[in-house]
């Protein structure tokens, strides 16, 4: 692909002859050197897990947050440039709000993801939507949350791209752990099992060795709505993988 | 110095000896009642039919009954020209909702959204009272009451409009059984329900100048909804 | 806020079969703040006539007392009883004397003619204009509350017992939607050969 590198991958505004928009395939593969975050949606729930890259140990590992509450009903995960996801997941948050405000009812998760994707198009606008930059977002990003349908789990592209999956692995280790996934799921998967298998994969494609520091998990439940785990907690799980 | 009892005319401004004041009046009054009761697994929305100013008529056939979704009906009355405003504007915002969310909006979603929609109005309000009635999340009856501005509450019935407090004392007495000692409180059958509708409309008619011609009356089930119209005296 | 509303009241009559009968609320108030519970606002003018005034309760009283001189001169002068449909027009001229500095008070008349013993209900405005009616009359500030339960609850040729129970009903609901009306109630069913006073609990709120 890079070797089809030409003027016309300077513009966000600039299809190429073969009819593609550079900067935002260069965007989806800025993704492919974020961090490894994955998704498992069960019957009983979501569950989002995602590694954190501590690459000294003069860092304070608590401050690398991953993993967002959108909602009380919603939470998000991210790959990819951390400083951009702000923005994103200021916009979900401001949109879920409004929602609750105007209709006083839950916005659903694939509402949260469409309001986010819109703000992804919203590029190179010199007058867009306050939140929009001139180039493409360099993140991807999981929204998990529980609705009317059920437990439901939605990845995001920088294209503004929206699909909604069973399990998904974003970032550098996606490929291996998106077919690890694959070999282990299935539609009856409790959470327990679905943190458990999150936390294995990560465990095997994660550089460093995996602990309660290094790795951010976060579930959604109808009953207990986000909730992000413990360092203990995260300790609990890996003692039993 | 003499004062001219004329007209002077000076630079950019008139003035003479007898000053006139200009109004514009925003609002006028329509009339028309709309009530709302809310059973068991029923929700019936009635309104008449007259549509008036001070002494006239405008038209005996303009119900004030707006059905907004599958389970969902509005009542609203007061200034005409409101009514006509905010039950448009409802309408393109239900579009919208269904839309974005690809989902009927509940009976609680438009309740909240009106109540959103009046507030955002706050220092140059719609004149306009709102009932819904419909059924709710779990399939039950559910009435929305709201005043002008947004206040909203939800009942078992409600009266509104201008015949509304002659409509709402008979409805506490047979509906909400008040001031009735040792009866037992059967749950309200929808037969009895469209019964007392018609009666406190022909109360309401026989008293109100500004209610009458016909009553409309929506009865929401799970099946959709059926309605009927009754007649009402015309003078 | 006018006058008319300053204390509040509520006060209604009703035709039944060969009986009348007159109810009122018993509160007296300074606009929002209840001053009293047992106001007196319905008074009796002859052993089957009585006269309920609404309005500003100074008014209400010395209307009520200018007015029981009126009928024991009448009575005295003619030595006989007083018809209520005489009384409604000495009601009238009393009012209407004031026409132009008026009390403001609205009375409603019920009673049975002391010979036949028709029944008559009657009101009357703040300036003497009245009203004869077959079904029922309401004053107070609360009158479209009233009007709407009367509309509803009264049906021709009740028996005193049914009358009672339909007065009592309109009057208890109707004063509940009205903020300065209410804090119990009394009523007066009028026979040929009795008069049953009863006082009726209400809602204290």
């Amino acid at each position: 692909m890079f070797l089809t590198r030409s003027e016309y991958d300077r513009g966000v505004n600039t299809f190429s002859p073969e009819g593609r928009i550079f900067q935002v395939e260069y965007a989806i593969e800025a993704i492919k050197l974020g961090s490894t975050a994955i998704g498992i949606q069960t019957s009983e729930g979501v569950v989002l897990a995602v590694e954190k890259r501590v690459t000294s140990p003069l860092i304070e590992p608590s401050s690398i947050e991953k993993i967002f509450e959108i909602d009380h009903h919603i939470g998000c995960a991210m790959s990819g440039l951390i400083a951009d996801s702000r923005t994103m997941v200021d916009r979900a948050r401001v949109e879920a709000q409004n929602h609750w405000f105007t209709y006083n009812e839950n916005m659903s998760v694939e509402s949260v993801t469409q309001s986010v994707s819109n703000l992804a198009l919203a590029f190179g606008d010199d007058d867009a939507d306050p939140g929009a930059m001139s180039r493409p977002f360099g993140v991807a990003l999981l929204f998990a949350g529980i609705d009317d349908k059920g437990p439901q789990l939605f990845h995001m592209d920088p294209s503004g791209t929206f699909i909604q999956y069973d399990a998904k692995a974003i970032g550098s280790a996606s490929e291996g752990a998106q077919q690890t996934l694959q070999e282990v799921y299935h539609k009856s998967m409790t959470l327990k099992e679905a943190c458990k298998n999150a936390l294995t994969i990560l465990k095997q494609v994660m550089e460093e060795k995996l602990n309660s520091l290094n790795v951010e998990l976060a579930t959604v439940t109808p009953a207990a709505g986000y909730k992000l785990f413990s360092k203990e907690e995260i300790e609990d799980l890996i003692k039993d993988i | 110095m003499q004062m001219d009892p004329g007209l002077h005319k000076g630079e950019g401004y008139q003035y003479g000896p007898n000053p006139k004041q200009h109004y514009f009046s925003p609002y006028s009054m329509n009339g028309g009642t709309v009530l709302a009761i809310a059973g068991e697994d029923f929700a019936v929305v009635a309104s008449d039919t007259r549509l008036s100013e001070g002494f006239s008529i405008h038209t005996r056939d303009s119900p004030k009954t707006y059905q907004l979704t599958n389970s969902t009906v509005l009542g609203c009355t007061g200034f005409h020209g409101d009514v006509l405003t905010v039950t448009k504007l409802l309408e393109a915002r239900l579009k919208m909702y269904k839309n974005e969310h690809n989902r009927q909006m509940s009976t609680s979603a438009i309740a909240a959204m009106l109540s959103t929609v009046l507030y955002y109005r706050r220092f140059f309000p719609y004149y306009v009272y709102n009932i819904i009635g419909g059924l709710d999340d779990e399939g039950k009856g559910a009435v929305y009451s709201f005043d002008p501005i947004g206040s909203y509450e939800r009942e078992a019935y409600r009266a509104g409009g201008t015949a509304s407090s002659m409509l709402q004392p008979l409805l506490d007495n047979q509906i909400g059984f008040k001031n009735q000692e040792g009866v037992t409180k059967v749950p309200l059958s929808k037969e009895k329900a469209v019964f007392l509708v018609k009666d406190v409309f022909i109360s309401a008619a026989e008293r109100d100048i500004y209610t009458g011609d016909n009553i409309m009356i929506h009865v929401t089930t799970k099946d959709g909804t059926e309605t009927e119209v009754f007649p009402l005296r015309r003078d | 806020m006018s006058i008319m509303s300053y204390n509040g009241a509520a006060i209604m009559a009703m035709t039944g079969k060969d009986c009348v009968a007159i109810a009122s609320d018993l509160r007296f108030g300074i606009q929002a703040q209840t001053v009293s519970m047992n106001f007196q606002k319905v008074f009796e003018m002859g052993p089957r006539l009585y006269i309920g005034l609404a309005g500003l309760a100074t008014d209400v009283q010395t209307v009520a007392q200018r007015l029981k001189f009126r009928i024991n001169l009448y009575e005295l002068r003619e030595n006989r009883r007083i018809k209520p449909k005489t009384l409604m027009s000495v009601v009238s001229n009393l009012l209407y004397e004031r026409r132009f500095g008026p009390y403001f008070t609205e009375p409603v008349i019920a009673g049975l003619d002391p010979k036949t013993g028709q029944p008559f209900i009657a009101s009357l405005d703040l300036i003497g204009c009245p009203m004869i009616t077959e079904d029922f009359v309401v004053s107070g500030t609360c009158s479209e509350q009233m009007y709407g339960m009367c509309e509803s609850l009264w049906e021709p040729d009740m028996s005193p017992e049914v009358l009672f129970e339909a007065i009592s009903q309109a009057l208890l609901n109707a004063v509940d939607r009205d903020a300065v009306s209410g804090w119990g109630a009394i009523v007066h069913i009028i026979e040929k050969d009795k008069v049953t006073t009863k006082t009726l609990k209400a809602r204290m709120d």
